[in-house]
């Protein structure tokens, strides 16, 4: 029987065992179909899969998710995407596979930007040491517009919720920042 | 109310027909790319006393070997086993049978094996190679809580008698295949 392959001579001269390249190779290997990973998801254990085949593992045994390598508890939305240079490209259209869990960003600490400016926390509750930095505000109130270039396509985390209504509170804030510039010249 | 909320779903398979078709054939091939890399892995790192290859042109169905493990009363004894992938191979483990002749706890007079990895703790990363490495150390080592070979389980402890037993066993099922 024939053997399809795509190792080609050039490669199979060096398949043998505990070759240092070979190993390499493996490293980025699905450990699921032993090809190099597409649509590269990686697990919090640290297991690396294809997307597709990680899918179709979890799908195949609903009541037991664990993770095929080292049977760590694993769940579809705890798997991290790698994207490597270009690893777009290689991507093919799967219409039964759901996409690939996004990556979640969270925004790094801004510790330039005002410190009472807790949207989070439930309240408008700025305490009137604003009176000492009004520009802090108009800036933190500008950096909403940034949020939204960065934000992944679908996986905004809970925090980003409260920023889909910005455009419409970005605007007060631009206001109630010029009234009190305003109000502190001329006081 | 009950019955509205059942039909969507009993309706679902005849809709989703030729998705799955279509997903089979992929899922085929995926399998097919897998054993080849299983036969290439296995055919460059030779592992001592156990052996596969694809039973003629189909590679979904394979014969394998396994030489009895030194110290053992299996030392030096041939079996041969088949193994049958699915097309949903590895998601499922490959089913897999001793073809030859096997006085052991866990393998049943028609060559079935109870193992736990082949069943509920089967994982995609197990392999040929891996499958056939267990059922040399299942050799060795029976699980004897769970015998389907309850005479085998029994004699076990006795390892001379075991011995004695085994090659009646033996003879008598090669008289019975000749
Ligand atoms: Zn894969
Ligand atoms: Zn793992």
């Amino acid at each position: 029987m024939v053997i399809a392959s795509e190792a080609g001579p050039s490669k199979s001269g060096r398949e043998k065992e505990g070759s240092p390249e070979e190993k390499d190779d493996r490293t980025f290997e699905c450990n699921i179909c032993l090809d190099t990973a597409k649509d590269a998801v990686v697990s919090m254990c640290g297991h690396l899969f294809c997307w597709p085949c990680l899918h179709q593992w979890l799908d195949t045994r609903p009541t037991r998710q664990v993770c095929p390598v080292c049977k760590a508890a694993i769940s579809e939305d705890k798997v991290i995407p790698l994207y490597g240079r270009g690893s777009t490209k290689q991507e093919d259209p799967r219409n039964k596979v759901p996409p690939r869990p996004p990556g979640q960003r969270t925004e790094p600490e801004n510790n330039g930007g005002f410190p009472g400016f807790g949207f989070g926390d439930g309240g408008f509750h700025m305490s009137f040491g604003i009176g000492a930095f009004p520009f802090g505000f108009v800036t933190s109130s500008f950096n909403f517009g940034d949020h939204h270039h960065q934000r992944p396509a679908h996986g905004a985390g809970r925090g980003m919720a409260l920023l889909d209504e910005d455009p419409f509170v970005s605007k007060i804030f631009l206001w109630v920042a010029a009234i009190f510039i305003m109000w502190l010249f001329y006081a | 109310m009950a019955d509205q909320n059942i039909n969507p779903f009993s309706q679902e398979p005849t809709t989703k027909t030729t998705p799955e078709r279509r997903q089979l054939s992929q899922s085929n091939h995926a399998v097919s790319r897998r054993l080849q890399k299983e036969l290439m892995t296995l055919m460059m790192n030779a592992e001592k006393g156990v052996s596969a290859f694809p039973e003629g042109e189909n590679l979904f169905k394979w014969i394998a070997t396994i030489i009895g493990p030194d110290g053992t009363v299996y030392e030096g004894i041939t079996f041969k086993l088949s193994l049958e992938f699915l097309n949903n191979y590895p998601y499922v483990p490959p089913i897999v049978k001793f073809t030859s002749p096997c006085f052991h706890p866990n393998v049943d007079l028609t060559g079935n094996i109870c193992l736990d990895i082949l069943k509920e703790k089967w994982s995609a990363l197990y392999d040929v190679r891996t499958v056939l490495l267990s059922l040399q150390s299942l050799l060795a080592e029976p699980n004897n809580d769970s015998p389907l070979n309850q005479t085998a389980a029994e004699l076990w402890p006795n390892q001379t008698e075991f011995k004695v037993h085994m090659e009646k066993f033996m003879a008598d099922m090669r008289k019975q295949n000749s």
